[in-house]
């Protein structure tokens, strides 16, 4: 049996790229399927903490997460087709309505 | 009946306002007539249901109206002698000059506006002589004021129009105030301010001393507005120049009706000026002042208005020097007197303004007699009734109120009063000579044009003329063989306490029916040495002799034609300090001091803002690289 450490260590590293991916890539598509790989991370770790405690709370919550990333997906991408359509970019160098 | 009679001008002042507005000048004028002389009906049917029943006073109970605490005002409306007569003045003269303003208005291009404003007019001064308390009278005391500045400024497109109706507005307010100190020192000694309650609490005799001395200053504070409205010293200056407004205007507004409110409010309350002697005092030395000061300026005034404005106001003094010596009949008699035959004046010299173009500088008149042989005849009438000639209205008003004041007030008063009558005299005629009499001055473009007015025009002017000629019979004095009926129709208004009456009875007692008539023959005399004068100086047009005068006495003429500069006088002392600090508290005080404060306090956000905002580079990964590094930060410090 492959010891839990293990799943954390995997599901560390896959949250890792998750989050370089999202502070580093420029298009918003690839930052949208970064925060994919931290969801899913998430749910690596809820999944092998569900089986290390025999309880079934965290297999539910990963339900949950896949349900909420789907949402997610959705909602996000169709504000990427939006902002390509009105800037014509989904660069996130040239979206910087914030700037002060 | 009563509300009917309020509610038919305010009807037709909405036809013509709102609903009407480009009407053709016919239905205007057809619109507000009509509701004029249905008011006028019911005013006449109120009078006589009012006589027969004896000319008891009737409150008319209307709505609750101000309720607070223990205060209430109801909407009430009150009519006895006085006010019933008030209503017949307003509504009957009011008609006429509504029927007059149709000719004049003639060659204007639309006049529901005008006759909007003239029917609103005549409701809020029907509310201001019915209402039972004092804030109803106030509510129709300022709706005259409003209707008198929207009609003076009538022709708005000149800015002078417009200033002389702001200034009429303002110096109201001015009185204005002391009305409403008045009310509330009202309210605050008796409890109420309805006139019946008052009178009835006056009449109970259960005054302490404290009331009594409230008394004092209560009536002061009511005659500072009575001498806004009827234009007495020291607030006399917006008359002369609301003479801006159409003529009608001048005649109905500033001669007959709203101008008077301040003789008819005092005499509304005066239970309650009987009880300040020493208020009375200052009414009669103000009003004989301002009767003598304004017949002075009316002497060189070569405006055919403006005289009659300065005459105007002496009369005015006159009717308040009536009040002041406690002869609120006489004042109201010559109020009555006053209304008709100043009315026809100025109507009269409305027609000769039409017939002569709009000009109205005297000089520039003359022989008019020729052309306009009815307006003429009118217009003689109606001197010959104010300046006192035996027989007509003027007459006998004058003569009562000369009569009242040297009984009541003293020989000084009395010569005050009867060299005013001297002056009024001069004036008058002298107005008739260069107008009528002497050789035409116009040009000859004029000339051609002169013409005698039509007949919906100098008919009221025939109306006005008979009633000028004998409704000074209303008050033939007992000395003249008459009974004095005007005087016993007063009597119940008045309420005199019983000191105040006995003093009357003895001094009336203490002089004879012969001194009486001496007086009398003296302001008679007076009156003819001042009219031959005026005839024999101005009968051919300005006599030469009278450049000499001026040049002799030019310090005088030039005070006298400068209205001894008290315009100039105000506008230097109050007006221009007022402007200088308002000037300051705009320029200085508001724009640098308060927009400075507040355009600081933005501009120091801005900075502060400008300041911390290099961190906002909008950078998506920039702000998602400082949250993970925060909670780096955050998890680091919590395991450890």
């Amino acid at each position: 049996m492959i010891p839990v450490e293990n799943y954390f260590l995997l599901a560390s590293f896959v949250f890792l790229c998750g989050l370089s991916g999202v502070m580093f890539r420029r298009n918003l598509i690839m930052v949208l399927m970064s925060i994919e790989l931290m969801l899913n991370a998430v749910n690596i770790v809820f999944v092998a903490a569900s089986r290390q405690l025999a309880q079934v709370d965290g297999q539910i919550m990963v339900l949950f997460v896949i349900t909420v990333a789907a949402c997610e997906a959705a909602v996000g991408l169709a504000m990427v087709i939006a902002l390509f359509r009105r800037y014509g970019t989904v660069n996130t160098e040239f979206l910087r309505l914030l700037r002060g | 009946m009563i509300w009917m009679m309020i509610f038919f001008p305010l009807l037709g002042a909405f036809l013509n306002g709102l609903v009407f507005r480009k009407a053709p000048k016919g239905v205007s004028h057809a619109i507000a007539v009509g509701a004029m002389l249905a008011s006028f009906a019911c005013a006449v049917t109120l009078f006589m249901e009012m006589m027969a029943a004896g000319g008891e006073a009737k409150v008319i109970h209307g709505i609750p109206w101000i309720s607070a605490g223990g205060f209430s005002a109801p909407f009430n409306l009150i009519l006895d002698r006085l006010s019933g007569l008030m209503i017949l003045v307003v509504t009957g003269i009011g008609s006429l000059i509504h029927i007059y303003a149709g000719g004049y208005m003639h060659e204007e291009e639309r006049t529901s506006r005008f006759f909007s404003y003239l029917n609103l007019f005549v409701f809020m001064m029907l509310l201001l002589v019915l209402g039972d308390n004092m804030l109803v009278m106030f509510v129709g005391w300022e709706g005259v004021g409003l209707c008198s500045y929207l009609l003076i400024g009538y022709w708005f497109q000149d800015d002078a129009n417009a200033a002389a109706g702001m200034k009429a507005f303002i110096v109201n307010r001015i009185g204005d105030i002391g009305f409403l100190l008045g009310i509330f020192l009202t309210f605050k000694h008796f409890g109420t301010v309805s006139f019946s309650e008052l009178r009835e609490m006056v009449g109970s005799g259960a005054l302490d001393a404290v009331k009594l001395g409230a008394v004092g200053w209560i009536t002061l504070c009511l005659f500072i507005g009575a001498c806004g409205k009827s234009a007495q010293l020291p607030l006399y200056v917006w008359l002369p120049d609301a003479m801006a407004g159409p003529t009608p205007v001048s005649a109905l507004i500033h001669a007959a009706t709203m101008v008077t409110a301040g003789i008819y409010m005092m005499t509304r309350v005066n239970f309650l000026y009987y009880l300040a002697p020493s208020t009375l005092q200052v009414v009669a030395i103000v009003g004989g002042l301002t009767a003598f000061f304004a017949a002075t300026i009316a002497l060189v005034q070569n405006d055919i208005k403006k005289v009659l404005a300065y005459s105007t106001v002496s009369q005015l003094g006159y009717m308040v020097m009536a009040c002041g010596v406690g002869a609120f009949d006489a004042g109201v008699f010559h109020l009555l007197t006053h209304a008709c035959f100043k009315a026809l004046l100025f109507l009269g010299a409305g027609s000769v303004i039409v017939a002569m173009h709009h000009k109205q500088d005297m000089r520039d008149m003359g022989g008019l007699s020729k052309y306009m042989p009815i307006t003429h005849i009118v217009f003689l009438i109606g001197v010959l009734a104010i300046i006192g000639f035996p027989g007509l209205a003027g007459f006998f008003s004058k003569d009562e109120i000369l009569w009242k004041s040297f009984t009541g007030g003293g020989p000084v008063l009395w010569g005050v009063g009867a060299v005013t009558a001297g002056l009024t005299s001069f004036y008058m005629v002298r107005l008739l000579c260069l107008t009528f009499y002497g050789p035409n001055r116009s040009d000859h473009h004029t000339r051609e044009h002169l013409h005698e007015t039509p007949a919906m025009m100098w008919a009221p002017l025939v109306v006005l003329a008979i009633l000028s000629a004998t409704i000074g019979y209303l008050g033939v004095p007992e000395v003249l063989g008459g009974h004095n009926v005007f005087h016993h129709y007063m009597e119940p208004v008045l309420m005199m306490p019983a000191q105040v009456s006995e003093h009357w009875e003895s001094l009336s007692a203490h002089h004879s029916h012969e001194f009486e008539m001496g007086l009398m023959g003296a302001s008679v005399a007076i009156m003819f040495v001042a009219s031959g004068l005026a005839v024999s100086l101005y009968a051919r047009g300005p006599a030469a002799v009278l450049d000499n005068w001026a040049k002799k006495f030019h310090g005088a003429y030039e005070a006298l034609s400068n209205k001894y500069w008290i315009d100039e006088i105000y506008d230097s002392w109050i007006v221009q300090p007022l402007h200088d600090m308002s000037e300051f508290l705009w320029a200085i005080v508001d724009v640098r001091v308060v927009d400075g404060l507040v355009n600081g306090v933005g501009q120091v956000c801005n900075l502060a803002a400008g300041l911390a905002s290099f961190r906002m580079t909008g950078s998506v990964h920039r702000h998602g690289m400082v949250l993970v590094m925060g909670l780096v930060v955050l998890l680091v410090v919590l395991v450890v």
